[in-house]
């Protein structure tokens, strides 16, 4: 009896695997017989830390980017999917995420970086694999100068084009003694190197350079200092959250009135939502909602659709590089009709968009020597006549690609041979 | 001469550092003290006290009265609230009570992601910033220097809420209670105090403490949903720094990393963050229970 009853658990237990084995494996082949695999990017953008308010809007960015491809069918006939790890705007998670993605996930690119220190760590892994990497908004030369790679490619401006774009004429404007203020990491340091060598060679001098460790809250300190040096212009290369509460505390001591302030880039998301007296100086971008240029009010019509509920309510140039990036890359994906790295790579190398394409002032191009994006740098200021709400930024000029050519950066910069890159196809 | 010219500025400008240092760590010592509960939620509290100071602001009954008025009714309501949330956190503490103490570390670290997470979902990752009376705001001439004049009132909110709250505990008989309910529990709970309640109180104090220093602090730091990991590191440095449930302890070992700060900001601005760490380091290695901690059965 008992040996009837455990034949039939056996029976019935086979049977049931099998009605679930079956169907399962059959969907599995119909599945894999009828769509292809999909094409998974990386995005490696920081959701907390100094940049974590930033790394949302660059997240932004792309997944515009990839939803208008997967309205069209996706790309090669792949839909795309996008897998979000918070790299901590830290180094070490960073390389974490970048490493986790490529070997456990199979993430085809990665793309997404504020923090210069992040986006040198994931570079590094990405070109250990040979798997291409869009630096999107991190803008320390270094980043398309010593720490260039093969399979790495710079979306935003960096800290010399925009020192290009701005130090000679606050020179003309507000005399020639300087302090620099310096984000005490790889942005910082290079940002204010490019502003020290322009400053310098144009018959300046720089007083003194004030190094700001990361995180810091209180500048109660360095503004005293500030003070007993008096300088013409103060030139800071700060930020994230730490730019935030230096602007306040300025304001607090009405600084923005005794000195001239220039903050090398200003990046949307950090100025957002100020009042008016905290946009205090003049600063660099390479977007803004406004630009009078034909696609930029539909750019804007479209981020306002699809995201209705976000606090940042038009799109800045984090939003915008975070979209570019993502969209050549695709783009650049469909020309090769594969996406193998060396293939893409080459596409990118060769890259150039018009400016109508970029909704930019002028043509953009990417430079093959260095992978950096050469492209249109605004001079901006605070706007004191504004047509709506949001529209904070007076741009007061547009600056071509040529003449806020990092010429350092070529003879730092040198790039991995395309044979010592890993061939990386997913 | 000229250098001690110099210098002075810094050194009065590192003390109302330290005042503010001292003040971010008062409600954190108060738990700590009295309750022997590491609060790793302050940071986050104090966070959530600037944000419902920022919507109690905005708030419709409030609205008809003139800002000076507003910001002192928000500067007693928004600690009141977040003292009310706290009651409910150190309900969710009590069965950690008596248990290894990385079970209460384990609860407050995780309520500080749940409110971290909260404020973010509730009031979005944007920066807010909290509007301040005309009589509080712009800057004065100080010789040839300009200070904020917010900087005066925030020194002299930290003396004020210092003084008093050394008062309650040290001169009521609310406070000579909460002592001995740290110093011996079940001796107050055979008295006749019921001592849950006790550390109810002492709890949402020390939760009301940790909002009004983030709502002093907002002006000067902003207001974001992890401003609170800003404040929760040097509170926790600072308390130990002074001495675990030492009053005058915590206090002293605040303008000292005020003034480390402020004076390696102004002269070695690189190591204006890491000072208050080695100074940590220096002053723990040759005296391990803090400036004024309890000497250990141990040491004997």
């Amino acid at each position: 009896m008992n040996k009837q009853r455990r034949s039939l658990l056996q029976a019935v237990a086979a049977g049931s695997a099998t009605t679930f084995m079956g169907p399962w494996a059959v969907n599995r082949a119909w599945a894999q017989a009828a769509a292809k695999k999909p094409l998974v990017i990386g995005l490696t953008m920081d959701a907390s830390g100094q940049y974590g308010a930033s790394g949302g809007e660059e997240r932004l960015g792309a997944m515009m980017a990839i939803k208008e491809f997967n309205e069209k069918g996706g790309v090669l006939g792949r839909t795309i999917e996008a897998l979000h790890m918070d790299t901590e705007t830290t180094p070490a998670t960073g390389s974490r995420v970048a490493e986790r993605m490529i070997t456990r996930n199979e993430c085809a690119f990665l793309v997404g970086a504020l923090h210069s220190g992040v986006a040198n760590a994931i570079s590094q892994v990405a070109q250990k694999y040979g798997c291409v990497f869009l630096n999107t908004n991190s803008s320390s030369p270094t980043e398309a100068g010593k720490d260039c790679h093969r399979t790495k490619f710079v979306w935003d401006g960096n800290g010399t084009n925009f020192a290009h774009a701005i130090v000679k004429n606050a020179m003309k404007v507000n005399g020639k003694n300087w302090v620099l203020l310096t984000n005490d990491y790889v942005w910082g340091h290079n940002t204010s190197k490019a502003t020290r060598a322009i400053v310098e060679a144009n018959g300046g001098k720089i007083v003194d350079e004030l190094l700001i460790p990361q995180n810091t809250r209180d500048f109660s300190a360095y503004l005293l200092k500030l003070q007993q040096i008096k300088p013409n212009v103060v030139a800071a290369a700060v930020g994230g959250d730490d730019i935030k509460a230096l602007r306040k505390q300025v304001v607090q001591l009405k600084l923005n009135k005794s000195f001239a302030f220039i903050n090398n880039q200003q990046d949307w998301p950090d100025v957002y939502g100020l009042g008016p007296e905290d946009i205090f100086g003049v600063f660099g971008t390479n977007w803004y909602y406004r630009l009078d240029l034909p696609g930029v009010k539909e750019f804007v019509e479209k981020y306002q659709k699809a995201y209705p509920g976000v606090q940042i309510k038009v799109p800045g140039n984090v939003y915008y590089n975070g979209y570019m990036a993502t969209r050549e890359l695709l783009r650049a994906v469909e020309r090769a009709g594969s996406t193998n790295n060396i293939k893409v790579i080459k596409e990118l190398e060769n890259l150039k968009v018009s400016a109508k394409d970029r909704m930019q002032t002028f043509d953009a191009y990417m430079n093959p020597n260095t992978h950096q994006m050469q492209q249109t740098i605004y001079m901006a200021t605070y706007n004191d006549q504004p047509a709506e709400k949001d529209d904070i930024f007076k741009i007061l000029a547009s600056v071509p690609p040529q003449e806020v050519e990092d010429k350092d950066a070529p003879g730092a910069c040198k790039l991995e041979t395309y044979e010592a890159t890993p061939t990386y196809e997913v | 001469m000229d250098f001690i010219a110099n210098l002075l500025p810094h050194v009065l400008n590192g003390l109302s550092l330290g005042l503010l240092f001292a003040l971010i760590a008062l409600g954190f010592m108060l738990i700590v003290g009295v309750m022997e509960v590491i609060n790793l939620a302050h940071g986050s509290l104090f966070a959530l006290g600037a944000y419902v100071a920022f919507s109690m602001m905005g708030w419709s009954p409030l609205a008809g009265l003139p800002l000076g008025a507003r910001y002192a009714v928000v500067f007693v309501l928004a600690p009141v609230a977040v003292g009310l949330f706290g009651m409910v956190l150190e309900l969710c503490m009590r069965r950690t009570y008596g248990k290894d103490p990385l079970y209460g570390l384990l609860l407050t670290f995780g309520a500080a992601l749940v409110i971290e997470e909260a404020i973010r979902l509730y009031w979005g990752s944007q920066e807010k910033a909290l509007a301040l009376p005309e009589a509080i705001s712009g800057a004065v001439l100080v010789g040839d220097l300009i200070y904020a004049k917010y900087r005066f009132f925030a020194c002299a909110a930290a003396i004020v809420l210092i003084v008093l709250l050394w008062l309650f505990v040290e001169r009521t008989r609310s406070g000579a209670i909460i002592k001995a309910g740290a110093h011996d529990g079940e001796m107050v709970r055979a008295l006749g105090y019921n001592l849950s309640r006790l550390r109810l109180w002492v709890f949402a104090l020390g939760t009301a403490l940790a909002a009004i220093a983030g709502i002093v602090m907002a002006p000067i730091w902003g207001i974001r949903p992890h401003v609170g990991v800003d404040a929760v590191v040097p509170a926790f440095l600072i308390i130990v720094l002074g001495g675990v449930g030492s009053f005058w302890g915590a206090v002293l070992a605040g303008l000292l990393v005020g003034l480390v700060v402020g004076l390696t900001g102004a002269y070695a601005s690189e190591w204006s963050l890491l000072s208050m760490y080695i100074l940590f380091i220096v002053v723990v290695t040759f005296r391990a229970r803090g400036l004024f901690g309890k000497k250990s059965a141990l040491d004997n």
